[in-house]
């Protein structure tokens, strides 16, 4: 298991520096000059080239990687060229809250999907079947936005139930914070609850036909013990799978859900520098999603040998 | 999986059913609302309260000297005062200066006499010295974005302590008005010799309310200034901007109540926020103005010298001609803008003092259109590509204007591209004809010089004219008003004959607000003003 977990380990951080390349790149091939961004409408030629000096954007792109790595390295990750905050301080704000939405989210589609999935795999062509698989059909098929719209139109402005949008940091108001989080982890849960629905349904029919779910069923074993301890944990290995690839999806979910509910998290914070041209913002943002991803797969990596002692076994030898 | 007959249909009707109770804000073509002025609201306002306020896109670095932001602006214009400021006639008024400043026969001399008694938000006293740190700073420091603004001194001076002495290179009357927008902000010495370069994460200046913190991409918060030499005057104790892209979220937010002022809000909502019974719309803003760039002459970039572009547009004046006549202004203002802009087109706003009465805007004549461009010889439909930044408005202003000149032999398509991204292309020259604006100045030489005339740096269509150039410039040296105008509307009228750019209207704003709030002050600038705001009492 250690070195199965080292082994991945190595490729993670190879994984890593083609990503920073890639990034670094990737940010100065986009059309347009932040430069030029900075300077704004009435920019004359002079102070665009002071801004690129200051950034070192005039130097050839080598050297400007050079820089970047050995900034990064240092922990240095520079100032937001949009509004001179470190680009440190505005990770660690934002950071949070993403991972915040993006747990309640988690828990939402969890809660929702696999149960759903259960129980629509279980009562099998009945009509709660149909009301899940409609759910299913629906919630993959309405776009966030207009989820979130509908959302803040029908509880924030013609109930009254829910502040329309912002954030209250937990720290500073629990109660707040949760209540301004409701609506964003609804919406951004609603689509991966349909798609953890159809993934749970579909992996709980092929295991509940399985023979040994029907010995399981011959020898006596109460209804529930079956579909929970025998279906339902082997069913799993495809549920944690898809929990773990639509991670990253959660996090481009939230970029829209963040954008409509006026939160402060890590998607917004990817749009609004992309958009802005902001290239020590981008090149931070992308870097900690790359990690964030490496983080995970390993993680889906080890459930799995957890869950599926065969992939133990067969990952320490070769291949 | 054989989903019910039942269930799919009532899926299918889901979405009509929560769109109608959506209520879309657009509800047709309707005539301008009328809009009351937000200084003619004088109820009594009482002591205290936090003002939620929604900006609709994040401010760069609160740093006057950097800044190029309109809604860094509208914060600025709370905590940073300048030494003039405009008033709802958008007359120059003195603001941290004690009058208007003397100039000098030839011009090249403009002494400044200051405000007493004025403090800092951080307690340290406002003078002469102060006020020499900031404008050369403004105009000496290279990332500076106020050097074209105050280029014309050559020298500031201390005088004594309440008062300063300018220096200019050249008669330049339009710098009141730079002295009266960020160029004219003075900043704290003492926080600029602690922050330097980054000032603008933690700014001080003189102002009625003090910056207090700021989250990046989603609020900053300013406290009431004790220190403020009108603090009694100042009603509100705090004053939180909440950035809000969405309008229609932004609009969301101003229905529920979670902010009580929203500014700019889209064309497209300003009706349904007029018909909630609790809030009310204001309007302000006509500085600027909206249109169409051709690129007649930016071959190589807006600031090198103007070359030959190779498009029809380019080559014949005939078929500028035959495009302007085939749009419809007050049309595409009905279609595209709710009616809610004003039509025009110069650059300088209806309004305003400079502008003599005979500048008169063309009609659209189709058959005139349609003749100029058979007249042209060249084959129709005439191909042209126009550049439209990619958000939902622009894209559908572009296609009206797609179609009306379509029935003229023009045959327009239309290339969206990210804001950034045509910001670009417009400086390098790289495209033929853009939809492009400009956010205004007091002065009419800002809404001029880096715009119309040869090589300035936002001359995106490239015009290259002594006819455009040369009253511009003897208008800038020219202190009398009757004058100026008489040599604007000469060069603006050069400019509508060659049509580097097809002025489509004056960009309106309209700031949302409920009803409970009084006092706000809202000017042609489209910057809110909340020292004397509050919650009514």
């Amino acid at each position: 298991m250690v070195w199965f977990i080292l082994r991945r380990c190595g490729s993670a951080v190879i994984v890593l520096f083609v990503a920073s390349v890639l990034i670094f790149l990737g940010v100065r091939a986009l059309p347009g000059d932040p430069a030029v961004v900075m300077a704004g409408e009435e920019a004359s030629p002079a102070v665009v080239e002071a801004i690129r000096h200051e950034f070192g954007l005039d130097k050839p792109l080598p050297a400007q990687y050079v820089d970047y790595v050995a900034q990064t390295l240092s922990g240095n990750l520079g100032r937001s060229t949009q509004d001179q905050i470190p680009v440190a301080d505005i990770l660690a704000e934002r950071l949070p809250v993403t991972l915040e939405l993006s747990a309640l989210a988690m828990l939402v589609a969890i809660v929702v999907g696999v149960g759903s999935g259960i129980v629509a795999s279980v009562r099998r062509g009945k009509l709660a079947d149909y009301v899940a698989t409609g759910f299913g059909l629906a919630g993959l098929s309405v776009p966030h936005f207009w989820l979130g719209l509908l959302g803040i139109l029908l509880f924030a402005v013609t109930l009254r139930w829910l502040p329309a949008s912002g954030y209250v940091p937990f720290t500073e108001d629990p109660g707040q914070n949760l209540q301004r989080m409701l609506l964003p982890a609804l919406v951004l849960g609603t689509g991966f609850a349909a798609i953890l629905m159809r993934q749970t349904r579909s992996a709980m029919l092929g295991a509940l036909s399985a023979d040994y779910v029907r010995t399981a069923r011959s020898k006596g074993l109460a209804e529930a013990k079956v579909v929970g301890a025998h279906a339902l944990r082997n069913s799993l290995t495809t549920v944690v799978t898809v929990l773990g690839l639509q991670l990253g999806a959660l996090i481009s979910g939230a970029v829209v859900t963040e954008q409509i509910f006026v939160i402060p998290g890590f998607g917004k914070l990817t749009v609004d520098a992309v958009l802005t041209r902001n290239y020590p913002v981008i090149q931070a943002v992308v870097l900690v999603t790359v990690i964030g991803y490496v983080v995970v797969n390993l993680l889906v990596d080890i459930a799995y040998a957890y869950l599926n002692p065969r992939i133990r076994l067969s990952g320490g030898g070769h291949g | 999986m054989r989903p019910s007959p039942r269930i799919v249909a009532a899926l299918a009707v889901l979405p009509l059913a929560l769109t109608a109770c959506g209520g879309g804000g657009s509800s047709g073509p309707s005539a301008a609302p009328s809009v009351a002025d937000a200084s003619a609201d004088n109820r009594a306002v009482k002591s205290g309260g936090t003002l939620n306020v929604a900006l609709n896109a994040d401010p760069d670095a609160l740093d006057p000297s950097t800044s190029t932001t309109l809604v860094g602006r509208e914060v600025f214009a709370n905590m940073c005062e300048k030494l003039y400021d405009i008033d709802a006639a958008s007359e120059l008024v003195p603001q941290l200066a004690a009058a208007l400043p003397e100039v000098s026969e030839d011009g090249k001399e403009v002494t400044i006499k200051l405000r007493d008694g004025v403090k800092f938000n951080d307690g340290t006293p406002f003078d002469a010295e102060a006020v020499k740190k900031s404008l050369d700073r403004h105009r000496t420091w290279e990332k500076s974005s106020r050097q074209a603004d105050l280029e014309a001194i050559s020298e500031v001076e201390v005088v004594d302590a309440a008062t300063v002495k300018l220096t200019l290179k050249r008669a330049f009357t339009p710098l009141t008005a730079q002295l009266a927008d960020r160029a004219g902000m003075i900043m704290s010495p003492k926080a600029l010799d602690g922050a330097g370069d980054n000032f603008g994460a933690s700014p001080v200046c003189v102002g009625p309310f003090k910056f207090s913190a700021r989250t990046s991409g989603s609020q900053i918060v300013l406290d009431k200034a004790p220190d403020y030499y009108d603090a009694a005057k100042v009603k509100l104790d705090k004053l939180v901007y909440k950035i809000i892209v969405d309008p229609n979220v932004r609009a969301a937010n101003l229905k529920s109540g979670d902010v009580q002022v929203a500014d700019q809000l889209a064309t497209t909502t300003v009706a349904g926020v007029q018909a909630d019974p609790n809030l009310k719309v204001v309007s302000g803003g006509g500085l600027g103005y909206y249109g169409l760039q051709i690129n007649v002459g930016n071959a190589t970039g807006s600031t090198e010298k103007a070359g030959p572009v190779d498009s029809p547009l380019a080559k014949s004046p005939e078929l500028r001609e035959a495009f302007e006549l085939a749009l419809d202004r007050e049309q595409i203002n009905k279609t595209v803008y709710n009616g809610l802009h004003e039509v025009d087109c110069f650059p300088v706003p209806v309004d305003s003092a400079y502008r003599t009465p005979d500048l008169q805007c063309p009609k659209r004549d189709l058959a005139k259109a349609k003749q100029l461009v058979q007249a042209s010889g060249v084959p129709t439909p005439v191909p042209v590509k126009l550049t439209s930044p990619n958000d939902a408005t622009n894209q559908r202003l572009a296609q009206v204007v797609q179609q009306m000149t379509k029935e003229a032999g023009f045959a327009v398509t239309v290339e969206t591209a990210e804001f950034v991204s045509t910001l670009e292309q417009g400086k390098s020259g790289d495209f033929q004809a853009m939809l492009s604006g400009w956010s205004g100045r007091v002065d009419p030489d800002g809404n001029l010089t880096n715009l119309v005339t040869s090589q300035g740096s936002n001359n995106f269509a490239g015009m290259a004219d002594p006819g455009i150039d040369e009253p511009i410039k003897q208008a800038a040296a020219t202190q009398d008003t009757a004058e100026r105008a008489e040599l604007y509307s000469k060069a603006m009228k050069r400019a509508a004959e060659l049509r580097g750019v097809v002025y489509l209207y004056h960009n309106k704003y309209y700031l949302g607000m409920s009803k409970n709030v009084a006092g706000v002050q809202y000017f042609k600038d489209g910057l809110p003003r909340f020292a004397t705001a509050g919650f009514v009492a």
